[in-house]
C-alpha cells in the first residue's frame, strides 16, 4: 500500500479524478478490508467504502490537513462508519449479542477466497504484531475497535474493572505503535 | 497528561460521552499537546485498522466510485418545465400519510390456480435463495458453485413469468393488479441475472444485484400478498424509517435488465434522507422505481438512463425522476402506453400495465379517489424535453 500524501488531498480537494482515481486504488482496499472485518458483510462493506469515496468527492475539506494524517483520518472514518452499520444492524435484527460479540475475527474471514496474494510488509508486520499481543489485550482491543463497544460494555462481557479494560486497551495500542516504530528505524 | 491521552484515544474510538467530546472539541482549538494526542490517538487506530484480513475489493466498484466524478446531468430544464411549475403550485400532501399494504389481497383472491401456485412457488425459491446470495455468503466471497448448484436446480424465473403473461390479465381487479406487480415489476430482472449467474462466467457484481433484487421481489411479494408470509409481513409494517440511501445503493452505476432490454443506470441527485415510514410502503415505493426502468430500459437511445430521487423540487413532496434519450419512434410509443388508452395489445401491453401500477399506486401513496385529477396536477406523468424523455411520480414527504 503506497504512502497517500496530503498533495493527494489538495488534488481532490481541486477536484482532481485522476487524484481521486489515484486514492481509491492506493488506499480502497486497506479501507474495505478493515469494513469487511467488522461489517462480516461484503455489500455492506462496499456501501460504507462507496458512502466514504462519495463524501470525500462532495466535502474534501472535511479532512483539515493540519489535524494529523489523511491515510489515519480516512480509516478512523472507515471504521467510525462502518462501526455505526454493525450497532445499526444489531439493533435492527434484535440478534442475541453475546455470541456475536465474542466471535473471533479470523471466523468472520475464514470463508473468503478473495484474499489479497500481496499485502505490504507494513500491514504483515503489524498482523503479526497483532496476533503475538497477549490475548487479554487482543481481546479488549477486538471487542473495542473491531465492535465498538464502549468500556462499560466491554468491562460487562469480560466480566473486568473499568480501569483495566482502559489499560488493557492502552498497552495493546503502545505495543502495536512500538513495534512499527522498531521497523520504521 | 494521561487523562488527556485518554480522552483523545476515547474521543476517536467514539466511547467519549457527548458531553466530554463538546469539551475536548473546544479544548483542540487551543490546546497543542490536545492536538497532539489525537494526532497520536488518530495514528495509533490507524494501526489497529492495518490489522484486518486483507481483502480485495472487485473492479466494479471502482467503476462506481468514479461515476461520482463525472459532471451531472443538468436537470434544471427538466424542473423548470410547465409539468414542474404545475406540480409545484398545485402539491398538498394529505393530512393521514399513507402507511403502504393497501395494494395486499389474499392469495386466494387469485382465480387461476396455475398462478397462485406459481407466486407460492417462486416464493420459497426466492426465500431459499436470499441467503446463497447475501454479503455474508459464499458467494459474496467469490465461491459459486453452490449459488449456482441451487439456481440450476430449479426452473429459470422466466418460465414462470411466461406462464403468469399467457393468461389474460388485463382485468383490472386488485388480485390480478398484485399478481402484475409481482411478475412484472422486480422479476423481469431478477429472472435476467440469476439465468446469467446459472451460465459459467458467474462473478460478484452479478451475485450483488441479484441480491437487491431477491430482497425487493421478497418485500414486494409480501406487500402484495397479506397471507404469503404473515410473520415476516408483521416485521415489514413496523414504523421504520427507509432512506433514499438505499435506494442510491442499488441504483448507482447498475446494470439493469428488462426481459432482452439492458441498460446502465446513472445517479448523481439523490438527496439524503427518508423516503417512506415503513418496509410496506418502501416496497411500494421500490415497485414503482422498478417500473419506471423497465419503461425507460428499451427505449434508451444510448443504452443508459439516469433514476433520481429530490427532495426540494417540489415543497412536500419527494421526487422519483427517470430519464433517458429517446428516438422519436420510441417516444411515441412511451407517449401510447402512458397515455388513456383501452385497448392495447401485443408487446405494448406489458409496458402498458408497468404504468398502469403506478398508477394505482398514486392514487394510494396520495389517498386520492381521483386519478383524473392526479393527472392532471402533474403528480406523474411524462414529457420530452428535446431528444431527452423523463417520467417522474411525486410521493408525499415525510417532515
Amino acid at each position: 500500500m503506497p504512502t497517500i500524501e496530503k498533495d493527494l488531498w489538495y488534488k481532490i480537494r481541486d477536484g482532481d479524478s485522476s487524484a481521486f482515481g489515484e486514492l481509491y486504488d492506493g488506499f480502497a482496499g486497506a479501507m474495505f478490508s478493515l469494513s469487511l472485518e467488522i461489517l462480516g458483510d461484503r455489500w455492506e462493506a462496499e456501501e460504507v467504502i462507496q458512502d466514504i469515496f462519495a463524501f470525500l468527492w462532495r466535502k474534501p475539506e472535511s479532512y483539515a490537513p493540519d489535524k494529523g494524517k489523511f491515510t489515519s483520518w480516512l480509516l478512523v472514518l472507515t471504521r467510525n462508519r462502518s462501526i455505526d452499520r454493525f450497532r445499526s444492524r444489531k439493533r435492527r435484527l434484535d440478534r442475541g449479542e453475546s455470541d456475536e460479540i465474542l466471535s473471533g475475527r479470523e471466523d468472520q474471514n475464514a470463508a473468503d477466497g478473495a484474499v489479497e496474494a500481496t499485502a505490504s510488509d507494513e500491514r504483515n508486520y503489524l498482523r503479526q504484531a497483532f496476533a503475538k499481543l497477549p490475548p487479554e489485550q487482543s481481546k479488549v482491543l477486538q471487542l473495542s475497535y473491531f465492535r465498538g463497544l464502549n468500556h462499560e460494555e466491554i468491562s460487562k462481557v469480560l466480566e473486568l474493572s473499568l480501569g483495566t479494560v482502559k489499560s488493557r486497551i492502552r498497552l495493546g495500542i503502545e505495543k502495536l505503535r512500538h513495534t512499527l516504530s522498531t521497523l520504521r528505524t | 497528561m494521561e487523562s488527556l491521552k485518554q480522552q483523545a484515544l476515547d474521543y476517536t474510538l467514539g466511547v467519549l460521552p457527548k458531553e466530554e467530546s463538546l469539551l475536548f472539541e473546544a479544548q483542540l482549538e487551543k490546546d497543542d499537546d490536545a492536538q497532539m494526542y489525537l494526532v497520536e490517538a488518530q495514528e495509533d487506530c490507524a494501526n489497529l485498522s492495518l490489522t484486518a484480513n486483507p481483502v480485495t475489493l472487485g473492479n466494479e466498484v471502482r467503476t462506481r466510485v468514479m461515476e461520482y466524478c463525472e459532471p451531472h446531468m443538468d436537470f434544471e430544464p427538466f424542473l423548470n418545465c410547465m409539468e414542474m411549475e404545475r406540480l409545484r403550485s398545485s402539491f398538498s400532501p394529505s393530512e393521514n400519510r399513507y402507511q403502504g399494504g393497501g395494494l395486499s389481497v389474499d392469495l386466494s383472491d387469485i382465480q387461476v390456480g396455475a398462478i397462485k401456485d406459481n407466486v407460492r412457488t417462486n416464493y420459497d425459491n426466492l426465500l431459499q435463495l436470499l441467503p446463497l446470495l447475501s454479503g455474508k455468503s459464499k458467494a459474496a466471497a467469490g465461491e459459486f458453485s453452490e449459488l449456482q448448484k441451487t439456481l440450476r436446480s430449479t426452473p429459470s424465473f422466466n418460465s414462470g413469468i411466461e406462464r403468469v403473461l399467457d393468461h389474460d390479465l388485463s382485468s383490472e381487479d386488485p388480485a390480478t393488479r398484485s399478481v402484475l406487480r409481482t411478475t412484472l415489476a422486480t422479476l423481469p430482472s431478477l429472472s435476467f441475472f440469476s439465468d446469467r449467474l446459472r451460465e459459467d462466467q458467474a462473478n460478484l457484481a452479478d451475485t450483488r444485484r441479484l441480491f437487491y433484487l431477491c430482497r425487493d421481489q421478497l418485500k414486494i411479494m409480501r406487500a402484495s400478498f397479506k397471507d404469503l408470509d404473515p410473520d415476516r409481513l408483521v416485521d415489514d409494517e413496523k414504523l421504520r424509517l427507509h432512506g433514499a440511501g438505499l435506494l442510491q445503493t442499488k441504483w448507482w452505476g447498475a446494470e439493469h435488465a428488462y426481459f432482452s432490454s439492458k441498460g446502465q443506470v446513472k445517479c448523481g441527485h439523490f438527496f439524503d434522507g427518508p423516503v417512506t415510514e415503513r418496509c410496506v410502503e418502501f416496497a411500494e415505493y421500490d415497485a414503482n422505481m422498478y417500473c419506471l426502468a423497465n419503461l425507460l430500459a428499451p427505449r434508451s437511445s444510448t443504452g443508459d438512463f439516469h433514476m433520481e430521487l429530490m427532495k426540494d423540487a417540489i415543497p412536500g413532496a419527494t421526487l422519483a425522476v427517470a430519464t433517458a434519450k429517446m428516438s422519436e419512434s420510441s417516444f411515441q410509443s412511451m407517449k401510447f402506453i402512458t397515455g388513456n388508452i383501452s385497448d392495447v395489445s401485443g408487446s405494448f401491453k406489458q409496458d402498458h400495465f408497468l404504468w398502469k401500477l403506478i398508477e394505482d399506486s398514486m392514487v394510494r401513496g396520495h389517498q386520492s379517489d381521483h386519478l383524473g385529477e392526479l393527472m392532471e396536477k402533474k403528480v406523474f406523468g411524462a414529457n420530452r424535453l428535446g431528444d431527452q424523455v423523463y417520467l417522474w411520480f411525486a410521493w408525499p414527504a415525510i417532515t
